[in-house]
């Protein structure tokens, strides 16, 4: 199959990364729990992920898979956050992620 | 005598080396998502701040994924250059301080080119498409200099530098904007109307700034094109009339015997996202339009 972009000046193919295309990611954090949410570009909820959680080392935490409506709660205390926290979502044909910092949870807990 | 001179000699060193360093620690931080907004604010802020452009030389600014260190060094800028139009998909990704954020683009987006939409269907998400912008606005000097105003603009009202001597800056870096534009302009004038082929989608602004025809490919940068892909420039070639092949960077060895054998003449035109061989913006650019204005056209 030819992968060709049409050919007029403006015309050509998004520059998109194939790995991370299509899924959204968003991560939202306070003093107690991370919580994930997925969906696809369509706005449809991601029903089957795992949600995997590092640490600021890049070190496996957790793995968890997601709720029916696109979300996971992730609670601070089953993971090694002090380092901040990097969550990828698969879908299996669609992946993404989200980093969370050490700020972004101290800010989070002092609001 | 003389040991007491080179004494002092050496504690006045000291001293002033302490002192730029300690100025050099206080200056303002700026992050920006390629090499052009670096060059731009490095441009108009002078020696009042630091600009840092963090994506390692071998990653694709577009698709660089930062670590956490990374993002916490970029969440304490004191201004943060984005380039928008969805350029580096990493900044949709973390979060960053409003208040320190810039879209370089935010002006223009009325400007902006839409890449065609790709239709697939699979895994649980069903069928569902990907409409894209170009995003390597800085190669039509146009726009590039809207991008520097929007820097001049941001570094101004956040005070990171004396208003007057921006400006100034400014001004010199419109200047030279223009004049590029017009060089390049009487450069390519006698291909108006070539068609072009591309192996990456990075051209976009360039060819409607300078009324070329690019189609494009998407092969993978820095790989020998496989025999698919051939096929498919193949294909491209008898659509398009094409009889030139723009490269990102040069390819492997044998690259371009395999598409000379086609027909093509190749030029590599590196799209600028990373600074290329320690050359500035301008000179790369000029560089480029250099090669593109020997190509002979038949």
């Amino acid at each position: 199959m030819i992968r060709i972009a049409a050919m007029v000046c403006s015309c050509v193919v998004a520059p998109f990364g194939a790995a991370a295309h299509g899924l959204t990611v968003f991560a939202s954090v306070d003093c107690e729990t991370v919580l994930v949410e997925a969906k696809f570009s369509n706005g449809k909820a991601v029903q089957q992920a795992d949600v995997r959680v590092f640490d600021g080392e890049n070190a496996l935490q957790s793995t968890l898979p997601i709720g029916p409506d696109g979300t996971v709660a992730v609670p601070l205390d089953s993971v090694d956050h002090s380092g901040g926290l990097l969550i990828e979502v698969s879908t299996g044909s669609h992946d993404n992620y989200w980093i969370v910092t050490p700020d972004d949870i101290a800010r989070n807990c002092q609001s | 005598m003389m040991l007491r001179a080179l004494r002092h000699i050496c504690a006045v060193w000291l001293v002033l080396s302490a002192v730029q360093g300690a100025v050099a620690q206080d200056r303002p931080e700026v992050v920006a998502a390629n090499y052009p907004l670096q060059y731009f604010a490095e441009r108009l802020l002078g020696e009042t701040a630091n600009v840092d452009f963090p994506v390692p030389a071998d990653v694709d600014p577009s698709f660089w994924r930062p670590s956490i260190v990374d993002i916490s060094t970029i969440q304490s800028a004191d201004l943060i250059l984005l380039n928008g139009a969805g350029f580096a998909t990493w900044v949709d990704r973390v979060s960053l301080p409003r208040s320190k954020l810039v879209n370089t683009s935010a002006a223009i987006e009325d400007q902006f080119i839409v890449t065609e939409s790709i239709t697939h269907s699979h895994g649980e998400g069903g069928e569902h498409s990907h409409e894209g912008l170009a995003s390597y606005l800085w190669l039509d000097p146009s726009l590039a200099t809207l991008q520097a105003e929007a820097i001049a603009t941001a570094i101004t009202a956040r005070d990171l530098a004396p208003a007057d001597d921006v400006a100034a800056r400014l001004d010199t870096l419109r200047a030279d904007l223009e004049a590029l534009d017009a060089e390049t302009r009487d450069a390519l004038k006698k291909l108006q109307g070539t068609a072009f082929i591309a192996t990456h989608p990075r051209y976009q602004y360039f060819a409607r700034k300078y009324d070329l025809s690019i189609a494009s490919l998407e092969w993978e940068a820095g790989a020998i094109p496989t025999d698919t892909q051939i096929e498919d420039l193949r294909s491209l070639i008898i659509q398009t009339d094409a009889q030139v092949l723009i490269w990102e960077a040069s390819p492997p060895a044998g690259a371009f015997e395999l598409t000379t054998e086609l027909g093509l003449q190749n030029i590599v035109f590196p799209p600028l996202a990373h600074e290329v061989d320690g050359l500035t913006y301008f000179d790369s650019f000029k560089k480029t339009v250099s090669v593109i204005s020997q190509v002979e056209i038949q």
